[in-house]
């Protein structure tokens, strides 16, 4: 529920000295936040006394309200305006999230697949040498200073040739153009093998798999093809052999490590502390409580594996106050999407999170070139082509420009329906300057890019999320949670989220 | 229905069994505080407006399942509060629109330049420089008037 549930009086309001602020109930408190994502959490009676401009000079909130620009008084306008554009810095740069889908095969048919996946003959869905060869032209022809190129699927390995090629040219034509050059694949770990385990590490292709739990877990939600071989053997070992590879390098297995996925189904409700130690015991330093999206396979498979949004965000307290009891004795282990925003609520920057921003990243930070060399916004965008809605299609890597993708309809209309600035709930929500808007989910789910806020699950998680970790932080006496918060906020390169430069600095060329 | 008020000041309320009508005076919450109240019960009610006459709005709201005169009247006692919220953000963002303008402006418009700091010192220099005559305090590299 978005509703407030808080009394007040709008005639009491105090025009004249007080600021702008937006407010919400965080437990049996208030919190009121800005533009700036400057936020404060408030008793009642304080919240009572500063929307009535009843705080004075001499009370000890004053100064914190002030610095945080609550109260008009010297408040400083440069530097609120500062503020905001160091958060929105992201805006001044094109996509740096380029997903390559480099062919529809899998050998898995996972309970819930978004990717719209082939069987392993269906070579006719592996991406051509000539589309590859395009679609690195086409992403040096945009002016982003990082590139991040993704390969994914289908299982991406089962045409390495492309990826091996992507990454050579790709490298290659970085020589002259000297942009921060980012690689990353998600995979299933099945088809791997020790020589394509050792080219990817030499050519710094950071790994990431996908990892659903405990062997009953993953093994359930995701099978082979026309085979009850258990798959999650493949990918602990393989994550064990590449963590080790990493080490026998020298490199440091903070930043080298390979990466985990997981989607929540219901075999996860109950198992959120066994996934946690899972991960722990492979050495991952993060972890994402995704929920599923009732989109492609998971349509079908809904009665089986789905969820009401209310018992995905129990599961998501649990398990995230467990991973805050592991945080505290000592293990650092990251809940990512908590990371996203508290990245927003306790410091000066955005993590550039293309799934989860105002505009959204789809189009603005990311794009995907499928199999066949078709440009979409993202890879969710992709996945509605194969459903036959072409509407996320912005062109061809062999015909269009970045001059007409970039100035494509489809963008303009996604950046207009996931301005929360502008949308009707957010606007007035206190979780609008560290949420986003996911206009393709509304779009899945509605039928419609704007949807609507109250019966939208993604706001309902993102809602969630927040609530829960505002909650934390307003009952965190001795700030013992928000220090272990602070740990997440460090930012790494990962899949989906790459540091952009610091304000200020220009794009290349 | 009934006729009994269940909200006063200002409001008219009549329960049904799964509906409650509202009628709102404009001059009290405006149109888009009544929409913005309404927008956030789209999840657990129908909703339905209307003006019956100038400056009255009705509202009814319908909830999407089975309910009891309990959860009824709870659903329009938070209605009632909703459209107190709205009012007073409303108010928030009337009174500090031209400052959340001017500070968007300076955000995304502004080139990134010398802060403020920076500017009043240099244009400190240069007035001390525009009021010596003899130029003393300029650099000798530099071309001297006259």
């Amino acid at each position: 529920m978005l509703t407030t549930a808080i009394t007040v009086d709008p005639r009491a309001y105090d025009r004249e000295r007080v600021g702008f602020f937006r407010y919400g109930r965080v437990a049996d408190k208030v919190l009121i936040t800005n533009e700036a994502s400057e936020h404060l959490i408030l008793t009642e009676p304080q919240f009572q006394a500063f929307y009535r401009g009843k705080i004075n000079e001499g009370d000890p909130l004053y100064p914190e309200l002030q610095r945080r620009g609550f109260v008009r008084e010297g408040v400083d306008l440069d530097g609120l305006a500062g503020r905001i554009r160091r958060k929105k810095a992201f805006l001044k740069h094109a996509p740096h999230l380029h997903v390559f889908i480099v062919t529809l095969r899998c050998n898995q048919a996972c309970k819930y697949c978004h990717a719209s996946r082939a069987d392993m003959d269906a070579v006719d869905t592996d991406m051509s040498v000539e589309n590859a060869k395009k679609a690195v032209d086409f992403i040096f022809s945009t002016p982003a200073p990082v590139l991040n190129i993704e390969f994914q699927g289908g299982e991406p390995t089962a045409n390495f040739p492309v990826i091996q090629f992507v990454v050579d040219y790709a490298r290659e034509k970085n020589r002259y153009e000297e942009r921060e050059l980012i690689f990353s694949m998600v995979t299933n770990m099945t088809l791997m093998t020790e020589e394509r385990m050792n080219w990817l590490i030499d050519r710094g292709v950071m790994v990431c798999t996908s990892l659903d739990g405990p062997a009953d877990v993953h093994d359930q939600n995701r099978p082979f093809t026309g085979s009850k071989t258990a798959v999650f053997d493949h990918v602990v070992s393989w994550m064990d052999r590449f963590n080790a590879a990493y080490v026998a390098r020298g490199l440091d297995p903070d930043f080298f490590h390979v990466d985990a996925l997981m989607t929540t189904t219901r075999a996860s409700l109950t198992r959120g502390r066994d996934i946690v130690d899972l991960y722990l015991s492979r050495g991952l330093r993060s972890i994402h409580l995704r929920p599923l999206n009732p989109f492609g396979f998971a349509v079908n498979t809904w009665k089986q594996i789905g969820y009401t949004m209310e018992e995905f965000l129990q599961f998501y307290r649990d398990t995230a106050a467990y991973i805050l009891e592991k945080n505290r004795g000592g293990t650092f282990l990251q809940e990512r999407m908590a990371s996203v925003f508290l990245t927003r609520m306790l410091t000066p920057d955005d993590p550039n999170y293309t799934d989860c921003r105002s505009p959204v990243g789809s189009g603005m930070a990311t794009l995907a070139y499928n199999y066949d060399g078709g440009i979409y916004t993202c890879d969710e965008g992709r996945m509605a082509a194969h459903m036959g809605n072409e509407t996320f299609r912005l062109g061809h890597v062999a015909q269009s420009t970045w001059d007409e993708v970039r100035a494509h309809p489809t963008i303009r209309a996604l950046a207009v329906a996931s301005i929360n600035d502008a949308l009707p709930a957010c606007v007035g929500c206190a979780y609008k300057p560290s949420c986003g808007i996911q206009p393709l989910h509304n779009y899945m789910f509605d039928g419609d890019l704007f949807g609507q806020r109250p019966r939208s699950r993604k706001c309902q998680e993102f809602h969630g999320v927040q609530t829960w970790l505002y909650e934390r932080l307003a009952a965190d006496a001795d700030g013992s949670d928000e220090r272990i918060f602070r740990r997440w906020t460090i930012q790494r390169s990962r899949p989906g989220t790459v540091p952009y430069p610091p304000v200020g600095a220009e794009a290349s060329p | 229905m009934s006729d009994e008020p269940l909200i006063p000041n200002g409001l008219s309320t009549e329960l049904g069994a799964r509906s409650i009508r509202f009628e709102v005076g404009e001059d009290i919450y405006p149109l888009d505080v009544i929409q913005g109240a309404a927008y956030l019960f789209v999840d657990r009610a129908y909703l339905f407006l209307d003006r019956p006459r100038d400056g009255r709005v009705t509202v009814v709201l319908k909830t999407r399942g089975p309910t009891d005169p309990e959860a009824l009247e709870a659903l329009a006692g938070e209605f009632a509060n909703e459209l107190l919220n709205q009012a007073l953000r409303k108010n928030i963002g009337e009174s500090n629109a031209r400052i959340r303008e001017f500070v968007m402006a300076r955000a995304f418009f502004a080139a990134d330049g010398p802060s403020t700091i920076d500017r009043l010192l240099a244009q400190l220099d240069e007035e001390e420089l525009a009021e010596a005559p003899l130029d003393i305090a300029v650099p000798w590299q530099e071309p001297r008037n006259g």
